[in-house]
């Protein structure tokens, strides 16, 4: 492999790192800036989904199907979550969040044990994105490449969504100004009940395209944590476009940095983490200047 | 505000005088239990000092304890530095650390600060991580216990290490107790109540935030360099942020913000923690379980609801003294 090979793939595996984070933090992130509500639970979503995915491929074979029914049963969990205890730790400030938060990761981490042990569980890649795929005259397997691409059209399509519809202009006048927004008509609870929905969804689909190339493991609920946080805090809260820089950001550094400063890798995430909190605590490009 | 109650005064010293007692009667088990609910009990009283009475959350606390068993383990193992100069190197050490986090995150607010001070924390365990010199994952072996010989001391013995480890832990509440009592801490709980007005008051916030940080984090130290000596052998996993995470669950299950508190959280933790692994693998899930309830319950902890229970009245809505 020559020089300039090996630096595509390098930089196709960050774009590829980029884009599960990106799928795990735009939910994280917009829940945040709309409800000022710190989810640590969920990562423990994105390894629920992982499970549900190994569960219906196991039972029926079909990755496809796993594909759509895991992130719905991964929202479900969400919904159940938001009636039982977030919707009563709305107005309880970050602190009681954290902690309902952090202990459910616990809860969500033993469950997951106990339905189905400590051993990884891995999924086969369907038929369809088996081999490599030979691009910019480098081969490199189809399956990530898939990830890649589901990411950039989910990214599209929430863009779209935002940008382009009424329910996202409500979403950017909420996320501006809530109490502005409820007066306007705007029926801000039932907007956030959705939202928060599909960031469940959507830390759900990471956790089942997470499957084939990680494998399902319970400390994927704390391992994706701390790296998502990070692509929140950095992108700043409540932005799609800041959801989809600090991606790019923390995957590139991620990957750039095992290659050229092994195991200081994440040395430098935190240091970066620290640089933004300190000199711009709003984050690179915040939703609300 | 911090009064160093009659109810504090009880539960502190049936705490210490429980645990004593169960060190001096139980066995050889019971006294490794007794330095565990010892130390993680210290870890929580440094964490309360500035988190219940400063407002200020941190998620670095697992590294304070971590660094402060670090610098006394390298130093006595590889470097061979006498026992007491490691012990005071590795308390300046981890306080002047705290400082650094204290006075670098005192702009940094609400969620934003527990954030910040996972990032130095998860910093200062990848440093130790893949610090090949002190170990790196494998970990460091060989540390020395301090040498009191000269005053009929045994500590090899596990009684009298355990009746030390106790001795540390009360000698951290009452150093924690007279700060928080001084005008140091008073100013402290003002900060954590209106920090506006204390800049408007003159105070150098900054300043203050930092020394309280780096108070917190010398008695954080003390029981990380108390750890090392315990078991000898010391390995990066005690600065992972989880380990800050559970410190924050003893200072909750206990009672944040009163100081009292953390002892009874440490307890009920160890010796939940030993019960139900009798049972099941699943700890973790009772704990989790556990932490939920007591938010969920108001926040006031095992030693709020207790101190409500003795003297209900205005003021006891809301747990702790911290603000």
């Amino acid at each position: 492999m020559s020089g300039a090979e090996f630096w595509i793939v390098q930089a196709l595996n960050g774009l590829q790192l980029s884009m599960l984070l990106f799928l795990l933090s735009v939910g994280l992130t917009v829940i945040f800036g709309l409800m000022h509500f710190v989810n640590l639970a969920h990562g423990a979503l994105y390894m629920l989904g992982a499970y549900f995915g190994v569960a219906m491929v196991s039972a029926t074979g079909q990755f496809w199907l796993a594909l759509i029914v895991a992130p719905i049963g991964v929202m479900a969990v969400g919904m159940g979550l938001y009636q039982a205890l977030i919707r009563h730790m709305r107005r309880q400030g970050p602190m009681n969040q954290v902690l309902v938060t952090f202990g459910l990761i616990f809860v969500l981490v033993d469950l997951v044990r106990i339905l189905w042990g400590n051993v990884g569980l891995g999924i086969s890649v369907p038929e369809l994105l088996h081999g490599p795929v030979q691009l910019f005259g480098i081969s490199y397997p189809a399956y990530r490449l898939f990830i890649i691409l589901l990411g950039l059209a989910v990214m599209l399509a929430l863009g779209l969504v935002l940008t382009r519809t009424a329910i996202g202009a409500m979403l950017r006048a909420s996320v501006e100004n809530a109490a502005m927004a409820a007066t306007m008509g705007i029926n801000v609870e039932r907007l956030l009940l959705w939202v928060f929905a599909l960031g469940c969804a959507l830390a759900g689909l990471a956790g089942v395209i997470a499957a084939p190339v990680f494998s399902a493991t319970p400390s994927m609920a704390t391992d994706i944590l701390i790296p998502t946080l990070i692509v929140v805090v950095v992108g700043g809260l409540g932005s799609l476009r800041g959801a989809v820089l600090g991606s790019l950001t923390v995957g590139f550094v991620q990957t750039f940095g095992a290659v050229l400063v092994p195991g200081l890798a994440s040395l430098l995430i935190y240091a970066l983490l620290a640089a933004i909190l300190i000199l711009r605590p709003q984050g690179l490009l915040p939703a609300r200047q | 505000m911090f009064y160093q109650t009659r109810a504090k005064n009880l539960t502190v010293l049936l705490v210490l005088g429980g645990l004593a007692l169960y060190a001096v009667y139980g066995g050889y088990f019971a006294r490794e239990i007794v330095v565990e609910i010892a130390l993680l009990a210290m870890l929580a009283i440094a964490l309360d000092l500035v988190a219940g009475y400063g407002g200020m959350i941190s998620l670095c606390h697992g590294a304070l304890f971590g660094i402060g068993a670090y610098l006394f383990g390298g130093l006595t193992a590889l470097v061979g530095t006498p026992v007491w100069l490691a012990t005071l190197a590795a308390l300046a050490g981890t306080a002047l650390f705290g400082w650094a986090v204290g006075a670098v995150t005192a702009g940094i607010g609400g969620i934003f600060f527990i954030m910040a001070t996972l990032a130095f924390g998860q910093m200062a365990y990848v440093i130790v991580f893949e610090w090949r010199a002190l170990g790196g994952d494998d970990g460091l072996a060989g540390i020395p216990r301090t040498d009191l010989a000269g005053i009929g001391l045994d500590t090899g013995d596990s009684l009298t290490f355990a009746l030390l480890s106790l001795a540390a832990l009360a000698l951290s509440y009452t150093i924690a107790a007279i700060a928080l009592r001084s005008s140091f801490g008073r100013t402290l709980t003002g900060i954590h109540a209106n920090e506006e007005r204390m800049r408007a008051l003159g105070l150098n916030v900054r300043r203050h935030k930092a020394a309280a940080f780096a108070l917190s984090a010398a008695i954080a130290g003390a029981a990380g360099l108390l750890a090392a000596q315990h078991t000898q052998y010391i390995s990066p996993e005690y600065l992972v942020w989880t380990v800050s995470g559970e410190a924050l669950i003893v200072v909750i299950l206990g009672g944040i913000g009163t100081l009292a508190g953390p002892l009874v959280g440490a307890v009920v933790f160890v010796a939940l923690e030993h019960v139900v692994a009798r049972f099941t693998d699943y700890w973790h899930l009772v704990i989790g379980i556990l932490l939920i309830a007591a938010v969920m319950a108001g926040g006031r902890g095992l030693y709020g609801e207790i101190e409500r229970l003795l003297a209900p009245g205005p003021g006891t809505g809301k747990g702790g003294d911290g603000a």
